[in-house]
């Protein structure tokens, strides 16, 4: 992991030591201030999630190039460890350290614009820009009628598959989200490679990841099978009778189901899909590089399973935005400018394989070409299989509370007891915070 | 404390204000890191505080008391806390004092073995969290069931330890102890030789067994060191919460929640600051109270009046 | 004859319980030398504790992939302060707990107890709060100050003077030397086992901290050893081999510092007031 400072670490932390005094830190000062040590020109201060590699090293060459260009200014650039990277987020914005430009998880923005702490983009971003992103971006970055937030990529997710191990049980290979497996076809799918590789567990669900990947990839599921996370249409905002209804409940049926009947690796290496362990994994998009060098020609990218109104999968991702406070908002919407040109998009779309942000990228990406590997991914996002989790400032509390499910589900919990429990303590933050109401201006 | 010839009063009168100053720095830390935390805590609790909110605190009582007194998982969490307190003390203790008996005897070797021992208390927690989630492996790959698995000649049935709601718990407290027994046996040691030989020999000629040597002169003579060990570990034993980060996050089904972690779970993973307050607040209360049982139960000799 | 099969009973037992405690740390040792994959196809057999063949591969990968060096002059440098200041304050309010007679003492004393009760977690998440709102994270003070102060260790300090011989002091006393001179040049020379035993107990605990870091800080500049672990962790792709050699470079200063310092560790414990 690389760090773009203008001054060495060791000697800083050497000069703090010997003064031991308070150290006034330079993070989050959109002052344009000279660091007094040794910057040449202004800094502006970007914090960024450390991803996959080939994210990480993408994002560091860009933030290079976007200093080695002609500018008055540069960027400094920090990642942070994804786990509880929101909470560190929040943590740093209650002490007022939050850097001018940062990076989170597309579902937050509804929380970080409510709390404030977001300045709006709609002037910032020539309308050129903001009409060759994705749709599913900007709805992903609206909150209240402003756009608070952008991309560089939307996400993808879907079973990627080895053909010759669903070959060998002579099953068919679904292309077109429309064709996708019901959760019968599936299910008797797994027994039948469960059965050709002596009763090891055929399909890996992640279940080593941490966090919102819980979420993220399993609430496909609940919307698949009719049920969700919280009502999508009906206000006031309620998780009661969505995510504890009979639909929810059935589809997290199926997954325990999946789970306590051996059908699923545990995946203490996170290797079960490479080192050819199991025959399908239920993941996003970042796993496509490894998993392409890994299996070659013959890997499969398929729609999830149907539970019963269609195949539905999951959209939003990382995504950019201006802390509020900030003073020299041109400067950091030109750092976002850059990020979003074409040549960038299609860079860190071919470093973690995520569907680029802007049409004119995806024109241009050989993954996701018409006949590319990735195209089910557009597919999704285009035609409406793909949805965005709720789009609410309640979302730290919707998020916790659905993983937390997954978990007791995972281990045998019973499941309608579980759920309601969760839709219990969504309900309940929503109503502690009046219900989120909508703020009416922006605090500058 | 008498005055002892040679004082004068004029080193009392310094005294009063030297002691200020000496006790000073350190009062005035403990006050704004302890005290002042404490009181606000006590605040935040009686409102719904969310971190960040553009909406006001508003005073709502007692409600989150409230709350957490219905809340199926905080009281599992405090059971779990009571689990873990009443397994691992003993425990510990236990290995403890046998150790440093073993160790107590002259023979070559016994410093290596003693620092073996102590070799854990070294790890932190966080590391030793990590290490032992891979010997807790799923699946006859794992250390710990191979291990099993060898010992029981092949009746053992291999375990997913951190995901099997009777079993993870155990887990956890196997983990702490192993990291915890050397400092105990360090202390225990210690007062085991502080015992003056002579009363072993009296004893011995007295004619009294091993046994009864053990009851009636290496047990009276530990009292004081075992009774700080114990208090000790039974404080350290309440704070649990980098293992249960780490090896399993409070799962599964709550069977490894404990106070602490859901105290931050609610405060920084949900943003909910007033019911982590409420959380701490309750939590701080709980531990007085059994270490001021303790204390009373457990009167060391040679205390301070 | 009884001895010879009592010693072997002792060195019997002994063992045992040595194998048990060394395994898993033989363990992240000879993982952290081997291959990934092998690691936990490995763990099951008898190779987990003694390899086939050895590389260093990981170590270097650790060092190429996380800024370990950083992490670990974080540590040094916050834990340095706090056991350093730390011997400094709370020996002084322990000497004048114990030695020195001022209004309000006993009810000092009472209130060091009383606050010895509550568990740093209890008002982890509210200090968070507190120091935040005044805008004081995410650098090295943070992670200090709030640990200076330590009620355990100036217990431990009030009982050891308290059992200390008094000559010394009297004769200081009686030269005219006031109670700070008496304690700087007479009393802190003679009491070098349990400013160790204070130091090596509080670095021990701090070393390790891993929730309050979590909290306070974000980013490598600051953060130390134990959350570089636990983020190294998060980090994908996962990397077993890896995480036990970044452990195994965590571990190994204060295992240093311990091996070398342990004889007058133990001897400070015992010279404490804590024996009976």
């Amino acid at each position: 992991m690389r760090r773009k400072s203008p001054v060495s670490l060791s000697r800083r932390a050497l000069l703090t030591g010997l003064a031991a005094l308070p150290l006034a830190t330079m993070f989050g000062g959109c002052r344009g201030s000279t660091s007094g040590r040794s910057a040449r020109r202004p800094t502006l201060e970007v914090w960024a999630h450390a991803g996959q590699v080939g994210e990480r090293s993408t994002l560091v060459r860009l933030a290079d190039s976007f200093n080695s260009g002609r500018r008055s200014f540069a960027v400094r650039l920090t990642l942070l460890p994804e786990g509880a990277y929101n909470g560190q987020l929040q943590a740093a914005a209650l002490a007022g350290r939050l850097p001018d430009v940062f990076e989170f998880d597309g579902p937050y923005t509804a929380d970080y614009a409510w709390m404030g702490q977001l300045q709006a983009l709609d002037e910032l971003l020539p309308e050129e820009l903001r009409e060759d992103l994705l749709p599913s971006i900007l709805a992903q970055g609206t909150y209240d009628n402003r756009l608070y937030a952008v991309g560089q990529y939307d996400s993808g997710l879907g079973l990627f598959a080895r053909r010759d191990r669903l070959a060998a049980v002579g099953a068919s290979v679904p292309t077109a989200p429309a064709d996708a497996w019901t959760v019968a076809q599936f299910e008797d799918l797994l027994a039948r490679v469960a059965a050709a590789s002596a009763g090891k567990p055929p399909l890996d669900l992640k279940l080593n990841y941490r966090g919102e990947w819980f979420t993220y990839g399993f609430a496909p599921a609940l919307w698949s099978a009719g049920g969700g996370l919280v009502s999508r249409d009906t206000r006031p905002l309620h998780a009661a009778g969505v995510l504890d209804g009979s639909k929810s409940i059935s589809a997290m049926r199926h997954l325990q189901r999946w789970i306590a009947s051996g059908r699923v690796d545990p995946n203490l290496d996170d290797a079960a899909f490479t080192a050819g362990r199991v025959a399908m994994s239920w993941v996003g998009h970042w796993e496509y590089p490894r998993y392409r060098q890994a299996v070659g020609k013959d890997l499969a990218l398929l729609p999830l399973p149907d539970f019963g109104t269609g195949t539905r999968t999951g959209a939003g991702s990382w995504t950019w935005g201006i802390r509020a406070g900030c003073r020299h908002p041109e400067a950091a919407a030109e750092f976002l400018r850059h990020l979003l040109q074409t040549a960038n998009v299609l860079a860190m779309s071919a470093a973690n394989g995520a569907p680029p942000a802007t049409r004119s990228a995806v024109a241009r990406s050989p993954l996701y070409a018409p006949d590319g590997p990735l195209r089910l991914y557009i597919e999704q996002l285009a035609r409406g299989y793909a949805l965005p989790r709720p789009r609410t400032p309640a979302y730290p509390a919707v998020t916790s509370a659905f993983q937390q499910t997954f978990h007791a589900v995972r281990d045998g919990a019973d499941v309608p007891e579980t759920l309601q429990r969760a839709a219990a303590l969504i309900d309940r933050d929503i109503a502690d915070n009046r219900g989120y109401p909508h703020r009416e201006a922006v605090r500058a | 404390m008498k005055r002892i010839a040679g004082e004068s009063a004029r080193t009392t009168l310094t005294d009063n204000a030297t002691g200020w100053l000496m006790v000073l720095p350190a009062l005035a830390g403990l006050v704004v890191f302890v005290a002042v935390p404490f009181v606000l805590a006590l605040g935040m609790s009686l409102t719904h505080l969310r971190m960040g909110s553009p909406l006001g605190a508003q005073f709502v009582g007692f409600e989150q008391y409230l709350r957490l007194l219905h809340d199926t998982s905080f009281q599992r969490a405090l059971i779990n806390n009571a689990l873990f307190a009443l397994g691992v003390v003993p425990v510990q203790t236990l290995l403890a004092l046998g150790l440093a008996l073993a160790l107590n005897r002259p023979l070559r070797g016994v410093a290596v073995f003693r620092t073996l021992f102590f070799m854990p208390v070294v790890f932190p927690m966080s590391l030793v969290a990590v290490v032992w989630i891979l010997i807790y492996a799923p699946g006859p790959n794992g250390l710990l069931n191979s291990v099993l698995d060898t010992l029981t000649l092949h009746h053992w049935q291999p375990r997913d330890f951190l995901h099997d709601p009777r079993l993870a718990l155990p887990a956890i407290m196997l983990t702490s102890i192993w990291q915890g027994a050397g400092f105990q046996m360090v202390i225990l040691l210690a007062g085991l030789q502080g015992i003056p030989r002579e009363r072993y020999e009296a004893a011995a000629v007295d004619g009294a067994g091993r046994w009864q040597r053990f009851l009636h002169v290496t047990l009276p003579g530990l009292r004081n060191p075992l009774i700080f060990v114990v208090i000790v570990t039974s404080i350290l034993s309440f704070r649990v919460f980098d293992q249960v980060r780490i090896m399993t996050q409070g799962g599964p089904l709550d069977a490894t929640t404990t106070v602490v972690y859901q105290a931050v779970q609610s405060a920084f993973d949900r943003a909910q600051a007033g019911r982590g307050a409420a959380m701490a607040v309750v939590f701080f209360v709980i531990v007085l109270a059994i270490t001021l049982i303790q204390r009373r139960l457990l009167r060391s000799e040679r205390e301070v009046r | 004859m009884r001895r010879a099969a009592l010693n072997i009973l002792q060195y019997g037992l002994l063992l045992g319980a040595a194998l048990v405690f060394l395994a898993p740390i033989l363990f992240m040792l000879v993982g952290s030398l081997k291959p990934d994959a092998l690691v936990l196809s490995e763990a099951g057999s008898w190779r987990a504790l003694l390899p086939d063949s050895m590389t260093l591969e990981n170590y270097r990968a650790v060092l190429a992939r996380t800024p370990f060096w950083h992490y670990l002059l974080n540590s040094l440098l916050v834990n340095g302060l706090i056991v350093g200041l730390g011997l400094l304050i709370n020996s002084l309010a322990g000497y004048a707990l114990a030695r020195l007679r001022w209004r309000g003492r006993d009810a000092v004393l009472g209130a060091v107890l009383a606050i010895l009760v509550i568990p740093f977690e209890a008002i982890a998440v509210p200090l968070f709060y507190q120091l935040s709102l005044l805008g004081w994270r995410d650098d090295y003070s943070v992670q200090i100050a709030p640990f200076v102060a330590n009620p355990l260790s100036i217990y431990l300090f009030y009982t050891f003077f308290l059992g200390l011989p008094r000559e010394l002091e009297e004769a200081a006393r009686i030269d005219g030397a006031g109670a700070l001179r008496t304690f700087f040049t007479v009393v802190v020379p003679n009491a070098i086992p349990v400013f160790a035993s204070v130091a090596i107990v509080t670095l021990l605990f701090y070393w390790g901290l891993y929730l309050w870091p979590l909290l306070m800080t974000t980013g490598p500049s600051v953060r130390p050893l134990p959350l570089g672990i636990a983020t190294f962790f998060t980090l994908p792709p996962l990397h077993w081999g890896q995480i036990l050699a970044f452990g195994v470079m965590m571990v190994t200063p204060v295992l240093a510092l311990f091996l070398v310092f342990q004889r007058g560790f133990v001897r400070g414990v015992a010279s404490s007031g804590l024996k009976g």
